[in-house]
């Protein structure tokens, strides 16, 4: 289990952490998501006492890293791919390693067969592809047998077998009852090998949730309904709390609105139904509405916001382009309108944050429009 | 904690418990030597300066002898001219001291070497413990193998004096010269913890042999003196002069000065190893 509590981390002007508290889960995998420059790997490196906090703590179960007798029996970390000298063979790279945490060449050999590099162990690693890299980075996490792991990108840039190896592998160590915290910036990747996810923009915690939980609370959820009377039905849907949307082949998307409220709508305006159906958000079009606000590179006049939501977006760009703010004041109205972040310290970031009541500034700021 | 726990709505088992030993400070000296041992580069920057060190003497003694215009030397103070290239080495010693550490921050190596050993101290005191060693067991081959070249060629020219090992303070200036170059290799180790990158550290490390030392020629005679008589690798290159020269400190006061200005280089790297971000 990881603590992290007010983490605070500046560099210079910036700060990069900023007042950032959750936990991470033995037994599940957990994604780490956020924008590039979200403060993943500084919270990362912060875990394994890289970096010193300006202010907060973090522990592994229980335990500053550096008060940690056996670390490496403690946490695997892969934080970097190619956190190795170019010109070391890669079993070399490793029995430093391991003689530096007291573990017996014996174990060497089994993780570089575990993570298929048995061979490639008499190359030097600088001839490693990126891929091999990672896998070099992964043995070395694995050295200590550790029952915590932290993985900053795992799958960069490996092949799609690599990246089911990987997957699978996680979700393995985290069935042993492990506690895997893995960062990614690759929406798809994470819905397929995460259990929770914790999101974070400008260092601050935006979400802390499952996967599932996630998805249902985004704004992205919405219903499609075809009608011929559509033009009849849309101001009893908008008087009914819902946002509309003409979507593609004339049909309606409607977001704010459950199925069966639409359908009962539907009923009573005497409209026919041809076509109802519920469409979930992708966990990447739930990770797009979370951190828009938040991401720190964007280029000019392009959201990162999905296609399809080009009907809503217009109102919640235009109101809230944080990108030239302070970082390190953040964005002050914005802040209040999450609820799911914590406050103050003690309150555990729970499993229930944020609750789906959490995103109101999202939802007004799209059924403004409409 | 054997029975399946719910945790967020998944049954998990319990986590495995660390079954580690505590590593100590033998584990981190058996894992820097291994660095040190399994890269091509640093074997062979060591064989190359031996080589240079080495040939280079043995050039310098030989032209000075085989030229009438430069024989002086040779009459005055055999022994430097038998150890003449040594500045050399003093300076490639330097650099190896500055690579073992930046040579980690360039590659990345340092998260894995801090994650593996939190104590920074620790990691620093192995590295340097092991580049002291190697260089120091090295330098000492290498300063009687120089010493005897040397006399090879000085005993081919019967016109100049052959220094002898039980001579008044020769086998202290040739012993002393494995001590001072290891004194050289930490100073550019520690100047390499200090700036964590090798363009960096290699240019201090040649300010503070050459650069300054020749700065101070410009100066006046009476600022002059006294600075270059403490100045750490002017003192400390006292071990090596069989006379006692002018405006200089004794061979061992010399010494001193030079360790002295290693171990608070030492200390700032260090102080700075602990307090800064990896």
């Amino acid at each position: 289990m990881i603590q992290v509590r007010n983490l605070t981390k500046r560099f210079g002007a910036k700060t990069a952490v900023n007042n950032l508290s959750f936990d991470v889960q033995p037994g599940l995998v957990t994604g780490f998501l956020g924008p590039n420059g979200a403060g993943k790997t500084t919270t990362l490196r912060a875990i394994v006492g890289l970096v010193r906090p300006d202010a907060g703590a973090v522990t592994v179960n229980g335990t500053n890293y550096h008060d940690i007798l056996a670390p490496t029996h403690e946490v695997g970390a892969l934080l970097e791919a190619k956190a190795y000298h170019p010109g070391r063979r890669a079993r070399d790279h490793l029995v430093a390693l391991a003689q530096a945490s007291r573990i017996p060449n014996r174990r060497v050999d089994e993780v570089l067969g575990l993570v298929g590099l048995a061979d490639a162990g008499k190359r030097k690693a600088g001839t490693f592809s990126l891929g091999m890299a990672q896998r070099l980075g992964i043995a070395a996490a694995l050295l200590g047998d550790p029952p915590v792991l932290l993985l900053d990108e795992p799958v960069n840039g490996l092949d799609p077998e690599g990246i089911v190896w990987v997957r699978t592998l996680m979700q393995a160590l985290a069935a042993e009852g492990r506690t895997v915290l893995v960062s990614s910036h690759l929406m798809s990747e994470m819905a397929l090998t995460a259990t929770h996810v914790v999101v974070i923009g400008r260092g601050k915690l935006i979400a802390d949730s499952s996967i599932e939980e996630l998805v249902r609370a985004s704004s992205g959820s919405r219903v499609r309904l075809r009608t011929p009377l559509a033009g009849a039905l849309v101001p009893h849907l908008l008087a009914a709390g819902g946002t509309v949307q003409p979507g593609d082949d004339g049909a309606l998307m409607v977001s704010g609105l459950e199925p069966d409220a639409v359908g009962d709508i539907a009923f009573k305006a005497q409209a026919p139904v041809h076509e109802l159906a519920r469409l979930e958000a992708s966990l990447e079009e739930a990770f797009m509405e979370l951190t828009q606000e938040d991401s720190e590179f964007r280029a000019q006049g392009v959201t990162g916001a999905p296609a399809a939501r080009q009907g809503w977006g217009a109102a919640a760009r235009g109101g809230a382009d944080g990108a030239g703010a302070p970082a390190g004041t953040g964005t002050g109205g914005q802040a209040g309108a999450w609820p799911g972040a914590p406050a103050g310290d003690g309150a555990p970031a729970g499993t229930s944050a944020p609750p789906a009541q959490g995103w109101p500034a999202a939802r007004q700021g799209w059924s403004g429009p409409a | 904690m054997s029975a399946p726990t719910r945790v967020l709505g998944t049954e998990v088992r319990a986590a495995p418990r660390p079954t580690g030993e505590v590593p100590t400070l033998a584990d981190t000296l058996r894992s820097e030597w291994t660095k040190m041992r399994t890269l091509r580069s640093t074997k062979v920057t060591l064989g190359v300066t031996a080589l240079i060190v080495i040939g280079l003497s043995a050039l310098i003694t030989w032209a000075s002898v085989a030229s009438p215009h430069h024989g002086t030397q040779a009459f005055t103070n055999p022994l430097g001219v038998i150890q003449a290239g040594w500045g050399l080495g003093w300076l490639a010693f330097e650099v190896l001291g500055a690579l073992v550490v930046t040579n980690e921050y360039s590659s990345g190596m340092i998260a894995a070497t801090f994650l593996a050993t939190p104590r920074r101290v620790r990691v620093l005191a192995a590295k340097g413990a092991v580049l002291s060693v190697v260089v120091g067991l090295l330098s000492l081959v290498m300063t009687f193998v120089n010493f005897y070249v040397g006399h090879a060629v000085l005993s081919a020219y019967p016109a100049f004096p052959e220094p002898a090992l039980g001579d008044n303070n020769v086998l202290r200036a040739v012993l002393g010269m494995a001590l001072t170059s290891t004194l050289m290799a930490l100073i550019g180790f520690a100047l390499g913890a200090v700036l964590r990158h090798t363009a960096g550290a290699i240019t201090a490390s040649v300010a503070v042999l050459f650069v300054l030392p020749l700065i101070l020629q410009a100066l006046p005679t009476s600022w002059r003196n006294p600075v270059e008589e403490y100045w750490p690798t002017q003192a400390g290159s006292q071990l090596e002069q069989v006379t006692r020269q002018a405006h200089a400190l004794t061979a061992w006061w010399g010494t001193g000065d030079l360790a002295l200005f290693v171990a608070l280089l030492l200390v700032v790297a260090g102080v700075l190893l602990v307090r800064r971000d990896a």
